[in-house]
């Protein structure tokens, strides 16, 4: 046992690296699932012609990205944050002149894009190799 | 800039820290896995710093990865010799009693040029001169001559000397008082002051080097622009 103690702080850093990956891979995978789904809904409402729940929901969706935008910038790669963040805003403005065929195509792709985060940073064979 | 300004000092500082954990060889001696670790790390350092687009944790953490697995091996290392020399190698005996182990350098793609320059470049004029070249696993060749290539020591002339073999303390060093150093001598502050004065200074700031040595004394060296 004795022999085996100066392996530990070595284990020991490396198991904390690891998990603070997979922690922060999964708090990515949970952030953006919640961005996504009033985004979804947002869309649907937009079909709908109900254009005040479209304007609500990409609020709450947008409201809740802003609130994470140290964590991400500390954890992702910018060009991809100020991608979103450049996508939100024209689905803003797209929502706000009520064109419905952009502001759904612009969702899809800010839905994508946010799929894309999620998977950069989860752990999987694809993005090891 | 102030963020490639900061991130520099924060990669600096925990390169410095890590590789400070790596152990005192210099980069000549470094085994192969700690070359590749150096290597990489200085790249990985680089990256964050230059470019602003990617978060500093992506230098960071590979790079504590790196040292926290240098750190496991070299443990793993000191406690089995196999895996040690799995890691290492071992070190070859190129010359042995005088006879090239020419196998041994087909094996190691080590050419009787190399030999040769290494052998001059320590001071030997041939192969005959030495006894003994051991391939080290930092890649150094090192050499050892025979008797009679060497300088004689007074233990083979039969001089019986007396040692005066000594490992000097630095109490002081450019004006600044080492007292754990000081300490350690059995030596205190009353007994530095008196040899200060008897070496002809009034204060340690005017001294640039001060060192002492139970079996050769004190040696001391005057700053170059103390009055």
């Amino acid at each position: 046992m004795k022999r085996c103690l100066g392996l530990l702080p070595p284990l020991l850093i490396l198991a904390v690296l690891l998990l603070f990956c997979l922690w922060t891979g999964r708090r990515v995978g949970t952030d953006t699932e919640r961005w996504r789904a009033p985004l979804i809904q947002s869309s649907e409402a937009a079909l709908l012609g109900d254009w005040d729940a479209a304007g609500d929901l990409l609020a709450a969706s947008y409201d809740d990205w802003r609130s994470r935008q140290f964590f991400l910038h500390v954890t992702v790669q910018h060009e991809v944050v100020e991608d979103a963040e450049a996508m939100y805003r024209r689905a803003r403005a797209f929502l706000d002149g009520q064109e419905t065929e952009e502001y759904r195509a612009e969702l899809a792709d800010l839905i994508h894009q946010l799929l894309a985060l999620a998977e950069q940073e989860a752990l999987s064979w694809e993005n090891v190799l | 800039m102030s963020t490639a300004f900061f991130r520099t000092l924060i990669l600096y500082f925990l390169i410095m820290a890590g590789l400070r954990l790596t152990g005192k060889r210099q980069i000549g001696e470094l085994e192969p896995g700690e070359l590749v670790l150096t290597m990489m790390i200085s790249d990985l350092a680089a990256v964050p710093m230059q470019d602003f687009g990617i978060p500093l944790l992506a230098g960071v953490i590979p790079i504590l990865t790196l040292l926290a697995l240098s750190l496991l091996l070299s443990q793993l290392a000191l406690r089995s010799l196999r895996f040690r020399e799995l890691l290492c190698g071992t070190p070859t005996v190129l010359i042995r009693n005088g006879k090239l182990q020419q196998e041994a350098m087909r094996k190691n793609r080590f050419t009787i040029d190399e030999v040769l320059e290494e052998l001059r470049s320590q001071g030997y004029s041939g192969i005959d001169a030495v006894k003994y070249a051991v391939l080290e696993n930092s890649g150094q060749l090192s050499f050892l001559p025979w008797t009679a290539e060497q300088p004689p020591t007074a233990k083979q002339l039969g001089l019986s000397l007396e040692d005066e073999t000594a490992l000097p303390t630095v109490l002081i060093n450019d004006g600044r008082v080492l007292r754990k150093n000081l300490r350690r001598c059995g030596r205190d502050e009353a007994w530095l002051k008196k040899t200060l004065k008897e070496q002809g200074f009034h204060r340690p700031e005017e001294v640039f080097l001060l060192t002492f040595a139970p079996e050769s004394g004190v040696f001391c060296l005057r700053k170059e622009d103390a009055t």
